[in-house]
Formats: C-alpha cells, sequence, structure tokens
C-alpha cells in the first residue's frame, strides 16, 4: 500500500551536505520535510510515491544567498545596459553591451517605445570599465533626447551618467565648480556624477521613476524568479528598512504558496535609535513563518573600495587616493554592537576594508569580553581585505564571515591595478585562509551589485580567476566541496537556519538545488555552466522558465 | 537670500547642544536641519506643531531630519519665514561635502563653515588611528573651530590643544565655549554693523574676517573669471555677489567658497558688486581689484 503524502525523489547523486551520509540516490520528502535519506531500500521501507523526473540529474541542497537584496527585483523596471549579459525576472538575457554606441542605441529604443515623451530614462548596470576609448558624456545621452531626463547609472554603484535635462534640471551647470562633477579638458561638465551628494541631486531630479522605487510584492516576486532559476530556495534581503510596507510586502509575497524562496531580511539598525530599533527587531522576531525568517540586523561600517570609501590599513590605497570614510564612529559602533549583542540579537556588519573588519571584530570582542553569550554567529559581510591576523581573531571571537567572492572576477583587476595592487590582491576575499583560521564561510554576490548565481560564485571561490583570466591569488582558492559548503550549510550557519535548510536531512526543509550534473566532480572551470534544472521548495517542485 | 551656515565635528563635540541651545534661545527664527532628530530636546510647552521628524517651535524656529539628500530638506524649509537654516552634519561625514552643495541651492547664502571640537577629547582623536583622519579632514575647510567643554579642561591642555588646531587649519577663527553657546554673529561672516571708528575702517566691516567690497560694474569674461577663480590664494574664503557676465552682460549670483563655485540665475534687487572675505593674510583691496580686473571684459 503506497503512502500518497510521502514523494521519493530518485536521482543519479544526491550530494546531502549530511555528514552522516554524504551521498545518496533517494529522498523521501512529506509535509515538506526531509522524512529519510539513502539507497533505493527506502522505497520499500516508506512506501512512497516514486518521482523518477530528475533520475539522471544530481540533487544539492537548495542553494543559499546569505548576502543578497531583493531590491534586485525592482532594477528590471528600468532598462539593464551592463557589459556582462545577466538574465531578467523573465528569463530573458539581457546586457552584454560592449560600447557606448551599443548602450546608446538600445537607449534609444528603448526612449521611442516610451508613451510619454516627458518621462525621466534611467538605466543600470553601465560598465564602461571594459570599454577602451573615451567615457560617455552627456552629448552622448542628449542625442537620444534633447528634453527627456536621462540617468546612466553604474554598475559599481557610485558614478552616475547623466544627460543635459537632468544637469539643468539638478541646477549643475557649466559654472558650478563642486567636488564630484567630471569636467573635460576644456572644462565641461560631462554629465559624469561621482559620489553620493552630486548622485542624490540628480536621483531627487528624477524622482520616483528612477533608482529610489520601494520594495513591493511584484518586485519580491520578481526577485523570486531570478533566485529560483540560478538554484536559490534561500535568500537574504540583507537592508532592509522594516517599515510596516516593507513588512507587509514581505508577508504577502512568502504567504503566496507560488513563492519559490525563503527569504531571510535583515533589519538596517541605523534606520532607528538604538531603544526603537531594539524594539522593533524584537516585536517582529516572533512573526517569523517556514519562508520569512526576522532576526537579523545589519550594520554598515565602512563604504566599498572600488569606491574608495572603504577603511584601509596601511598601506591605504594603492593609487594614493585618500583612505574611506567611516559610516559609523568607532564608539558609536561600539554602542551598537553592544545593545544588539546584550539584547540576544545576531549582528551582520558590512565591512569592505580591512581596517573596517578590524574594528568591527574588535568591537564584538570587547562586548564578548562585557557579556559573554555562546553561539551569537555576528557575521562580517563582505570583509574583503581581510588577513589571516583578522581571521584569527574572528575565530576565537566565534564570528562568522560572508565573503564577496564574485568581487575577484568583476573587479579583481580594477583592484590590483588601482585599490589593492599586485600585492594585497592575493588575499581579496581570501576564502582559504578564513577556512585555515576556522572560521566558518559563506560567499555570496550582493546582488543586484552582481547577479546572485551561486554556481558563479562557487567558481569564482573555487578558481579566483579575474575578468581578464589570471588567477589572483592561487593559494586561496578552495575546493569545489568546500565552495557548496559556503553556498550552502555555511551560509545557513551564518544566518542561525543550519537546522531547518543548507543540507538534506531528515527533519530538514525539503529544500533543494537539481543541477545537471555535480559540481564536486566536474571540471572546475565549468561549475558556473552546470544547468539548474528545477528547484525543490518544501517537497514542491519549481522548474524555471 | 537665506543665510545658511553648516556645523560639523566629531561624534561628542557639541553640535546637538549647539542645535538645542539655538532652538531654546530663538534669538532668530532659526532652521535647523539634523542628523539625530531623536536627540533634539526642547521644552514640550515650546513645541507648537509636530509632523513626522519636522517640529515647529512657538519661538519661529523650525527643526527637521537632515535625510538623505540637502536639497530635499532645504525645500522643505521654504516659505517658512526664516531667518537663518543650520544645517548639522553627521559626527564621521566631511561637513565641506555639504557645504558646497549648498553653493549652487538658489535662494541661499552660504556662511562660515563652523566646526566643533571637543576640548577634553581633541588631542587624543586626531592621535587615534580609528578616527585621526576623520577629525583632521572634518578641520581642513572650516572657517571657525568651536573649541567646546573648554571648562573641562586646565590651561595646560587647552594651549596644547589650540596650538594643534592651529598647525592643521590656520585660517580658521578659534572661539571657546563650555556648553556649545556659541554668540549668533558666529554664524554669519557679516556682524551687526557699527559704526566705523574712522574713515580707513569704513570698508573692513567690523568682524574677525576681513572683508571688502569691490566693485563690478563693468561684465566679465566667464572664461577668464574662471580662471581667475581657480587660481585665487587661500587666503580668500568667500567671494559672493552679483555680477555680469559675458557681452550680453547676462546678471548672475556667484559664490565662491574653498576652491569650489557656483554661478547662478542671480535673484531681482540686488546690485552689482562683490563682498570677498578672508583670513587675516587676505591681500589689501588693491590687489583685489587687480585680481578680478583681469576677468573683466574688453
Amino acid at each position: 500500500m503506497q503512502d500518497q503524502s510521502v514523494t521519493i525523489f530518485v536521482a543519479r547523486r544526491i550530494v546531502t551536505l549530511d555528514p552522516s551520509l554524504p551521498l545518496a540516490t533517494h529522498v523521501a520528502v512529506r509535509d515538506g520535510r526531509v522524512l529519510a535519506t539513502g539507497g533505493a531500500e527506502i522505497v520499500a521501507q516508506f512506501r512512497g510515491r516514486l518521482d523518477g523526473r530528475f533520475s539522471r540529474n544530481v540533487i544539492v541542497p537548495g542553494f543559499i544567498e546569505g548576502h543578497g537584496h531583493a531590491t534586485d527585483g525592482l532594477m528590471w523596471r528600468s532598462p539593464y545596459v551592463g557589459f556582462f549579459p545577466r538574465t531578467s525576472p523573465d528569463g530573458q538575457q539581457a546586457g552584454g553591451f560592449q560600447s557606448i554606441a551599443s548602450v546608446v542605441d538600445y537607449l534609444r529604443s528603448i526612449a521611442a517605445a516610451m508613451p510619454d515623451a516627458t518621462a525621466p530614462l534611467v538605466a543600470w548596470g553601465f560598465d564602461p570599465i571594459y570599454f577602451d576609448g573615451p567615457r560617455m558624456t552627456a552629448a552622448d545621452l542628449d542625442a537620444i533626447s534633447p528634453r527627456r531626463m536621462i540617468v546612466v547609472a553604474h554598475v559599481s554603484g557610485h558614478i552616475l551618467n547623466v544627460n543635459s535635462a537632468v544637469l539643468e534640471k539638478a541646477g549643475f551647470s557649466p559654472d558650478s565648480n563642486l567636488d564630484g562633477l567630471v569636467r573635460d579638458g576644456a572644462g565641461r561638465l560631462t554629465g559624469e556624477l561621482q559620489g553620493p551628494a552630486v548622485m542624490g541631486r540628480a536621483n531627487r531630479a528624477t524622482g520616483d521613476g528612477g533608482l529610489l522605487r520601494a520594495l513591493d510584492v511584484p518586485g519580491l516576486r520578481d526577485y523570486g524568479r531570478i533566485a529560483q532559476r540560478v538554484g536559490v530556495t534561500t535568500s537574504t534581503d540583507l537592508a532592509n528598512a522594516m517599515t510596516p510596507d516593507n513588512v507587509a510586502a514581505l508577508q504577502a509575497a512568502t504567504e503566496d504558496a507560488d513563492f519559490p524562496i525563503r527569504l531571510v531580511p535583515a533589519m538596517r539598525a541605523r534606520e532607528y535609535s538604538l531603544t526603537d530599533g531594539l524594539a522593533r527587531i524584537a516585536a517582529l522576531r516572533p512573526q517569523s513563518t517556514d519562508k520569512l525568517h526576522f532576526g537579523l540586523v545589519k550594520l554598515v561600517v565602512d563604504g566599498s573600495i572600488q569606491g574608495f570609501t572603504a577603511r584601509l590599513r596601511w598601506p591605504f590605497y594603492h593609487n594614493g587616493a585618500p583612505n574611506g570614510l567611516w559610516y559609523v564612529a568607532p564608539d558609536e559602533l561600539e554602542a551598537i554592537v553592544t545593545a544588539y549583542h546584550n539584547a540576544g540579537h545576531q549582528l551582520h556588519i558590512h565591512t569592505n576594508g580591512d581596517e573596517a573588519s578590524e574594528l568591527a571584530t574588535e568591537m564584538i570582542g570587547r562586548a564578548i569580553a562585557a557579556h559573554p553569550r555562546a553561539d551569537h554567529r555576528h557575521t562580517l559581510q563582505h570583509c574583503q581585505m581581510a588577513d589571516a591576523a583578522i581571521f584569527r581573531r574572528m575565530k576565537t571571537f566565534g564570528m562568522c564571515v560572508n565573503l564577496f567572492a564574485n568581487h575577484i572576477f568583476y573587479w579583481g583587476e580594477q583592484h590590483a591595478a588601482l585599490t589593492m595592487g599586485p600585492s594585497r590582491v592575493r588575499h581579496l576575499d581570501a576564502c582559504g585562509t578564513a577556512l585555515a583560521c576556522g572560521v566558518p564561510l559563506a560567499i555570496h554576490s550582493d546582488t543586484p551589485v552582481t547577479p546572485v548565481d551561486p554556481r558563479f560564485t562557487m567558481w569564482c571561490a573555487v578558481n579566483r580567476l579575474s575578468s581578464a583570466g589570471r588567477v589572483l591569488g592561487p593559494a586561496e582558492r578552495i575546493t569545489a566541496a568546500q565552495a557548496l559548503h559556503a553556498v550552502t550549510i555555511g551560509p545557513a550557519y551564518t544566518l542561525k537556519l543550519d537546522h531547518l535548510v543548507g543540507s538534506i536531512e531528515v527533519g530538514k526543509f525539503a529544500d533543494f538545488a537539481v543541477l545537471d550534473d555535480d559540481p564536486l566532480t566536474v571540471d572546475p572551470a565549468t561549475i558556473k555552466d552546470i544547468p539548474v534544472v528545477a528547484t525543490v521548495m518544501g517537497g514542491r517542485v519549481f522548474i524555471g522558465s | 537670500m537665506i543665510p545658511l551656515t553648516v556645523i560639523g565635528g566629531f561624534l561628542g563635540a557639541g553640535k546637538t547642544t549647539l542645535v538645542n541651545h539655538l532652538l531654546r534661545g530663538g534669538a532668530k527664527r532659526w532652521g535647523v536641519l539634523v542628523n539625530d532628530f531623536g536627540a533634539i530636546n526642547v521644552d514640550a510647552a515650546l513645541i507648537a506643531a509636530q509632523d513626522g521628524e519636522t517640529i515647529a517651535l512657538t519661538n519661529g524656529c523650525v527643526c527637521c531630519s537632515l535625510g538623505d539628500d540637502l536639497g530635499d530638506a532645504l525645500a522643505a524649509m521654504g516659505g517658512r519665514g526664516l531667518d537663518h537654516v543650520v544645517v548639522e552634519a553627521s559626527g564621521v561625514s566631511d561637513p565641506w561635502k555639504i557645504a558646497q552643495l549648498a553653493l549652487i541651492e538658489p535662494g541661499f547664502a552660504l556662511e562660515p563653515l563652523v566646526v566643533l571640537a571637543d576640548a577634553s577629547a581633541l588631542l587624543a582623536q586626531v592621535a587615534d588611528r580609528w578616527t585621526g583622519d576623520t577629525v583632521l579632514r572634518q578641520m581642513a575647510f572650516a572657517e571657525i573651530i568651536v573649541l567646546n567643554k573648554c571648562d573641562l579642561v586646565g590651561a595646560d591642555q587647552l594651549a596644547a590643544t589650540r596650538a594643534r588646531i592651529a598647525a592643521i587649519r590656520p585660517e580658521a577663527q578659534l572661539m571657546d565655549t563650555a556648553r556649545a553657546e556659541l554668540a549668533v554673529a558666529a554664524f554669519s561672516f557679516a556682524a551687526p554693523p557699527r559704526p566705523a571708528a574712522s574713515r580707513f575702517q569704513a570698508e573692513a566691516i567690523g568682524h574677525g574676517f576681513p572683508t571688502y567690497a569691490l566693485p563690478a560694474a563693468r561684465a566679465f569674461d566667464r572664461d577668464r573669471l574662471r580662471a581667475v577663480l581657480g587660481d585665487l590664494p587661500r587666503s580668500v574664503l568667500r567671494v559672493k555677489g552679483m555680477c555680469h557676465l559675458g557681452p550680453e552682460a547676462s546678471p548672475v549670483l556667484l559664490q565662491y567658497a574653498a576652491e569650489r563655485w557656483s554661478f547662478t540665475a542671480a535673484p531681482a534687487g540686488l546690485s552689482p558688486g562683490l563682498v570677498v572675505i578672508g583670513t587675516p593674510d587676505l591681500p589689501g583691496r588693491a590687489v583685489l581689484c587687480e585680481i578680478f580686473s583681469a576677468a573683466v571684459l574688453n
């Protein structure tokens, strides 16, 4: 007699990440959870309905994006003009623009199809560091439309190109000589705006039609589709203001049975005073559901390396740029860390530069000395330039790390040439050292900064190839098994969800990524190319299209 | 034109105390944009209305949150009949980055950049490996440095702190306070007018920054004026006023501060003329006239 409540998936191989049974061929699922794993014998033991559609595929735990932003789902309401191709929520390939002219031609076709002749046109993902020749100018964009405001946001997040209509609306004239307004040799404004002050003014000029949209349910759905297609079954939304509207959107999206991923939003601590923030996160935590997990608190200590706003230790920026900025003063950081630590919450702290990582580690060390607390799992996010000494202290203090492995490919050459120089770039996102020091490791995309795709993130950590095809820091490469760990049970641990997701074990959610081949046995150079066949989330099959 | 003063300074220097002091004192109808709205502390009896992160006080002052964009926040200040707007930069930001944006805000005239320093902590802060460069950067373009909490330190430390500040930013004027109770005059370059003691002082308006009024009766060549501004000596802190540009003699408002400047459309009713404000090293009137005459259209 078959038990209709039990489904048994059969695969060529199941890589479980369960230390008691690393490999299997069958997994039984009931009520959205793993009931059993093993070989063909579990069919008789658990009498379930066999699902053989993945019998030629390899099942791994559903991927976990430990540092992503659901705003990725909003970006696609604007045209993507990136150098690297990227997949839209609809599964269409976008981008791949290799010249300014091709970007301009594409935007001209978009503008021509816009019903409102005066609505702003805002594009994102522009990546001219890969182009030879002159930089984009306002004149390039004026050729599309003299009247319509046009903004092209760089993928780095630190530069905008705008046309003359935006310059005029923002009040930037040839006679405005301010920091961040780039000029050509003749003293004319080029339309390139650098830094938050002048960029903010341009974004204000274009208004809500631009890059300032608020998270909503359709945006979350689109993010779910993007993430599902690359095998993700759990994703963070690592900087959420947690306004009532934000929370309502998260709840509405995740209550829908068709929503394919679990969401783990982190509350931006600086949206609130200390008292209000502690009250807010305490009120949110009990509202967690199987698909929506509150509890993380996000802090940002410094800026970004490629924006020259990360805080570095000696010898600072390779090109001599002044050191970056603290986004929170050291004393304030200590107060905030201490307050959330003492109240029993978990901090996810953005630190890009090594000085920022050092400072955050120091402050967590002080909080622990004053108020010992087992299993806090405070996590440094990005932590791109930490060295062995910092990782050893992190290990001592019980901290975790989530490294930005995708940076090695996307900005590694920039870091070698400008920010870090040829020596320090070797330990950019030092996965090997983190593991050698015993720090629990996850790796991430920071989508939409780089596209969410854990296969690609694994590939970066395993191969450390730059966009120019050079290996940057071969000693920091990790194995495919370590990389798979760092996109499954590794991030689950950093999110305090390792008892629920991240491996295929009895009792845990039946969350799987179904792949066409085994990332542990393919040529490591091809890990990023393994097709994702489907995902299973809570026992339900999702096939991307 | 509403005068606009940006105040900066590291965490704990007394910015919020100063802001609370201004709002409670009500010596002017101050509009204050603050970084940490939650730290604003005025008597409930003084509050006329509160709407989100905006408080209107019974004495005519208004306080609201600076938010992400200075322009947005200044727009919210418009139409309230304010005498003077004060912008509080965050304790880790570079106040000069905010101040220079005010150069292109229509309707506002940039007054001295005021940076507070904690007399009891400054020497330690500038020597600190984590905060030193941030504190130095905040003072780099200050025109008035307020040495606050002077009552908490002895004479030796006070002298050492003054010497350190003078080495960091010799162009700035130093003022002492105990509880950030800064005189209203410090928020403007132009102190209240007083009768000239002699005809030689007639042009030097009565406050510590040498100030000259230069004529601008003839139109300037735009490119040459830019070149002149680009080459001004560091002792020139501000140039502001109305002048005419180009053969068409279009009237513009010029605002210059620390090697940054803007020309914007001149409000109606201004007569031509430039005011130059500087440090004690500012060249004399004749030299300044000659510098600017290089830009006059032939």
